[in-house]
């Protein structure tokens, strides 16, 4: 269970979140939605200890991980897997290596067994043959999928995906969505992902919330945010054209 | 009014420099840390010493070569006014290994290869490979670096090593070539005028210098805001910081070995 309490953030004079309380239950694939400049990816960077917040506190499994240094959240970012917004892949590497980090850095498996799994990861996500291509070499899509490669390689008991289709035509985003849920079956763990396709995001969590305003609006099972009360969310899911935003 | 924003100004000024500085003393004191006990990715320095040495090496060649030849030339008109060809090779040499040489190649270097690690980093801080990197349980400070530093600290010093033979080199051929002074004068003057601790007083300076780069170019490198703009000015800061820091450093070490 991911618990966030209280949590607020701001970058220099501007608050971003205030007092923002979520729990993630385990097991489940939970989507964040929101304008843009909302603090989605603030709130996964703050989940992933990438952030630290300025007030209030984030517990994985009951631990609390707000005051821990960088060698404490090392350990803990060892259980989580993510995927930037940017991609982050990494320029000096390969495709093939770039994928391979996660499991090399770990070092329990030998050279031809990580070979083997990080080709079944390119074939999965529609880039076999592109292993031994640079970062630069690929295009915008191609990149996301190598970083959804490098995110689910080594089946983390937590995956955040920040905006894992955006850039992504129709088909290739059902793709990418089948492949997370055929992901997440297989591994049982916690996904939490943030995506401006409200839709898609809808179809492939179980339960989401909205940021807006840096509070959370709606939090709910994805199924009935269509028809939310809030008409905020209302008018943001149906993206109509009247309405308060 | 006008006086009021003048001191506004310095004031800014002042707290900017004070954060870069302290800035660059925590990075240093993050770097001193993950040296104790000695542990690097072993595959980054290699990669990083091929790429900031080998691929220096034509330029700082090309540059000490005719450095020594510029101190024969300079010097020429003296040598022949007072005949004193006896004298060439050693102060070619004393200049070039307690002065000329590494602050040269310093400069170079940090034009080179500092200004090129800042725009590395600077582009992988805004494209958040370095948060890539933390995701991954991975100490930046440690994978990355740690091996630049090191591996900019030991270049320059090879490199100035390299160039200051060179730099005789090119200093012997010149002499001989406008000054007429034969290779053996001049190697004669040099070996029994030059100490051993002139050579070591430079190359001091350059392991000195190449912290100094290192640490400047890789503090600006990860502290980058504003994306591909914030990569220019970055780069900018770095290489003036660089040129500053080894000017000052070289005035103090030179002030407190003489």
């Amino acid at each position: 269970m991911i618990r966030i309490r209280g949590v607020s953030k701001g970058f220099g004079h501007e608050p971003l979140l205030s007092g923002i309380d979520l729990n993630i239950p385990d097991g489940i694939r939970f989507g964040i939605i929101g304008p843009a400049a909302s603090g989605k990816s603030v709130l996964l960077k703050l989940i992933c200890g990438l952030e630290s917040p300025d007030e209030g506190a984030i517990e994985i499994d009951g631990e609390d991980i707000t005051g821990y240094d960088e060698t404490a959240m090392m350990k803990v970012r060892q259980r989580v897997g993510m995927l930037f917004q940017n991609y982050a892949l990494f320029d000096f590497m390969t495709v093939a290596q770039n994928v391979a980090f996660p499991l090399v850095r770990r070092g329990e498996l030998a050279p031809e067994q990580i070979d083997e799994q990080v080709r079944a990861r390119l074939r999965a996500v529609g880039l076999a043959g592109s292993e031994d291509k640079m970062p630069s070499e690929l295009s915008g899509g191609m990149k996301k999928r190598v970083g959804i490669a490098r995110a689910t390689i080594a089946r983390s008991e937590i995956v955040i995906y920040d905006e894992p289709t955006a850039g992504l035509d129709p088909v290739t985003t059902s793709k990418v969505y089948d492949l997370l849920r055929g992901d997440h079956e297989a591994s049982g763990g916690t996904v939490v992902a943030v995506s401006s396709d409200v839709a898609a995001l809808a179809a492939f969590t179980d339960q989401i919330a909205m940021l807006y305003d840096g509070t959370i609006r709606y939090q709910g099972p994805s199924s009935e945010i269509r028809d939310a009360q809030d008409p905020v969310v209302r008018q943001f899911v149906r993206g109509d054209l009247e309405g308060p935003l | 009014m006008v006086g009021e924003r003048f001191l506004e100004n310095i004031g800014a000024s002042a707290m900017s420099t004070a954060r870069e500085i302290g800035g660059i003393g925590v990075l240093c004191g993050r770097v001193m840390r993950s040296l104790i006990p000695p542990s690097m990715d072993a595959r980054e320095l290699v990669r990083n010493m091929y790429k900031m040495g080998n691929m220096s090496l034509p330029i700082i060649v090309m540059t000490a070569f005719f450095t020594g030849g510029l101190m024969v030339i300079q010097s020429g008109i003296f040598v022949k006014r007072f005949n004193a060809t006896g004298i060439v090779g050693w102060g070619t040499g004393y200049a070039v290994f307690r002065e000329i040489g590494p602050i040269l190649i310093a400069l170079m270097f940090s034009g080179r290869v500092g200004a090129n690690n800042t725009a590395e980093l600077g582009t992988m801080t805004v494209t958040e490979q370095l948060d890539g990197l933390r995701a991954l349980s991975i100490n930046p400070i440690k994978y990355l670096i740690v091996p630049r530093v090191v591996s900019m600290v030991l270049c320059l010093f090879m490199l100035t090593v390299i160039g200051d033979l060179v730099a005789i080199g090119g200093g012997m051929l010149f002499s001989k070539l406008i000054l007429d002074v034969e290779f053996s004068t001049f190697y004669w003057s040099l070996v029994q005028n030059i100490h051993i601790a002139d050579l070591t007083h430079g190359l001091v300076k350059s392991a000195v210098f190449g912290a100094a780069i290192a640490l400047t170019s890789c503090h600006f490198g990860i502290s980058v805001r504003g994306g591909a703009v914030g990569v220019g000015r970055a780069v900018n800061a770095a290489v003036v910081a660089a040129a500053v820091s080894i000017m000052l450093l070289d005035f103090f070490l030179t002030y407190l070995t003489a």
